[in-house]
């Protein structure tokens, strides 16, 4: 199937992904639709590929083989312009913020309006602090990025990556560092930018109990595919071993707890066993 | 085993150049793009030329002090202690004046440029600048590169001119030689084209090239871990003080 052949309701399309990093299978074949207008959230034990999964969404990475149509455009064909342009269109919150650290907090926000726009200083003026009122920051606008905590970093480039109301939000990691009080208010708000602009969102997370708040759906990826996926509040008891494993917090399971090893006792000197 | 050692890094060595000279070409293509961000191009030129103004202009007035005093008891066994400010000037145009600025560039702006590089690519802000749709080729290096290629010039001019004021404070004011003398002699000797086109502007225009390329490399380049950013900084130095005295003794070649 020609993945950029893509429906209306669902954004991004991913056939038969596979890539290969470092001598290791990170996708193998891997098939994902995010729909329109949803709140997708991506969990799955770590090193498994979640990050690297959005990089290829926005093309910073490509894959050895296989399709990604976000938007019904082919990612990995599109010309630097394309993707330049695309990507305008996609807001992006990093797992450590990646604020401009030249720049104070309302220059950080800016930044996209001010690439990308000609819009008169009194408007950028005033979505920027609007953003910033959205994530709890009007107050902080001139801090510079070295005063903020790690929690308001995160808040601040939520505050960046959806400055131009984008159509798709890419979120990594974002309610690591948060407090309760801004976690609900981050919840709260990637929940009406979702209802009121129709924002797709995709989510890496791994709380469970914020994601099945905020998310219609959970895809779990664990062996280089989709291993389950489905309702937020369901999935936990699907009955497959993977969902079991992962959100039970079983250390036995078909995903293995120890990074691939030579024998225990041997590591440790201790004579072998004789049988 | 030590043949083997000595090909990997003679390899390794000419992998680098080579992907030195691509990226030169990438930063080349970027500059038109970089038009739009001119901003970002005289900011940099205020923190790569106006910042190193002071290492410049001390290092340039002891440089003139030191060969006005060195020439002038060299000068004296001949009787010719009048020639001094003539060779002040030969020495500084053709020469000390384009080398040790480029020298100074590299340890005061070229490590700057590659640190704050390689600390960008490490905390993601590249990457952020790439998926908000701008170019970091066009922002980030374009720039850079551009405010090395001007400033360096500037800098040379400016450490000349404090190079020969050492000189005459030295050979005229300190040791007596007559203020006239140092003066006409010097006027009278250096040439327009030869020394001031050839030694100060071609060759400081090359040198700072170079090291305003090797400087944004380094820095795009580095590993993004503080080890990476830390060898970087170094290799800048390394490379940038091979690079400037190697293209001296081919610039000299051809030029004079």
């Amino acid at each position: 199937m020609n993945a950029a052949a893509s429906p209306d309701d669902t954004l991004i399309r991913i056939r038969g992904l596979t890539t290969v990093l470092n001598g290791k299978k990170v996708f193998d074949a891997l098939d994902l639709d995010i729909p329109r207008g949803k709140i997708t959230a991506i969990m799955g034990p770590s090193g498994t590929g979640k990050t690297t999964l959005l990089k290829h969404i926005t093309g910073q990475m490509h894959g050895d083989a296989g399709q990604i149509a976000v938007d019904g455009k082919n990612v990995p064909e599109l010309s630097r312009e394309a993707l330049y342009g695309l990507r305008e269109k996609i807001g992006y919150l990093f797992q450590n913020s990646a604020l401009l650290t030249d720049f104070d907090v309302f220059e950080n926000v800016a930044f996209p309006l001010r690439q990308h726009t000609r819009l008169p200083e009194v408007l950028i003026r005033n979505i920027v602090l609007t953003k910033l009122q959205a994530v709890g920051l009007r107050g902080a606008a001139r801090l510079m990025p070295s005063e903020l905590s790690g929690g308001m970093a995160r808040r601040v480039a939520l505050a960046r990556a959806i400055v131009f109301d984008p159509m798709l939000i890419l979120y990594d990691e974002p309610f690591v560092g948060l407090d309760p009080i801004a976690l609900n208010q981050v919840l709260k708000l990637i929940r009406t930018l979702n209802e009121t602009l129709g924002i797709t969102s995709v989510l890496v997370a791994h709380e469970l109990s914020a994601i099945q708040r905020v998310a219609d759906r959970i895809c779990l990826i664990a062996n280089g595919k989709i291993v389950a996926e489905g309702d937020p509040h369901g999935i936990e008891n699907d009955g497959s071993p993977w969902t079991r494993q992962f959100f039970g917090g079983e250390a036995d399971g078909p995903v293995p707890f120890q990074y691939p090893a030579g024998d225990y006792a041997e590591a440790l000197g201790f004579p072998r066993a004789k049988a | 085993m030590n043949a083997r050692v000595d090909d990997n890094v003679v390899s390794r060595s000419l992998a680098q150049i080579g992907e030195c000279g691509l990226f030169l070409l990438k930063v080349l293509a970027a500059i038109p793009r970089s038009g739009r961000y001119a901003r970002e191009t005289v900011r940099q030129l205020w923190f790569v030329g106006a910042m190193s103004l002071t290492i410049i202009m001390t290092c340039g007035l002891f440089v003139g002090m030191v060969l006005g005093l060195q020439l002038y008891h060299v000068l004296s066994i001949f009787g010719g202690t009048a020639a001094t400010g003539t060779v002040v000037a030969l020495s500084i145009y053709r020469e000390l004046g384009p080398v040790v600025t480029a020298l100074l560039f590299a340890g005061r702006a070229g490590t700057a440029v590659t640190a704050e590089i390689g600390l960008m690519r490490a905390t993601d802000q590249i990457a952020a600048m790439e998926l908000m749709a701008v170019d970091p080729l066009a922002y980030v290096a374009a720039p850079r590169f551009l405010a090395g290629l001007i400033a360096m010039p500037l800098l040379c001019c400016v450490f000349c001119a404090l190079g020969i004021f050492g000189g005459h404070l030295v050979g005229v004011s300190w040791l007596g030689i007559d203020n006239g003398t140092f003066w006409s002699n010097m006027t009278d000797t250096v040439e327009v084209w030869q020394d001031i086109v050839n030694g100060v502007i071609w060759k400081s225009l090359a040198f700072g090239a170079v090291v305003a390329l090797i400087a944004v490399f380094q820095g795009y380049t580095a590993p993004p871990t503080s080890e990476g950013v830390a060898y970087a900084t170094t290799r800048t130095v390394v490379a940038s003080s091979i690079a400037i005295l190697a293209l001296d003794f081919v610039l000299t070649a051809f030029l004079m």
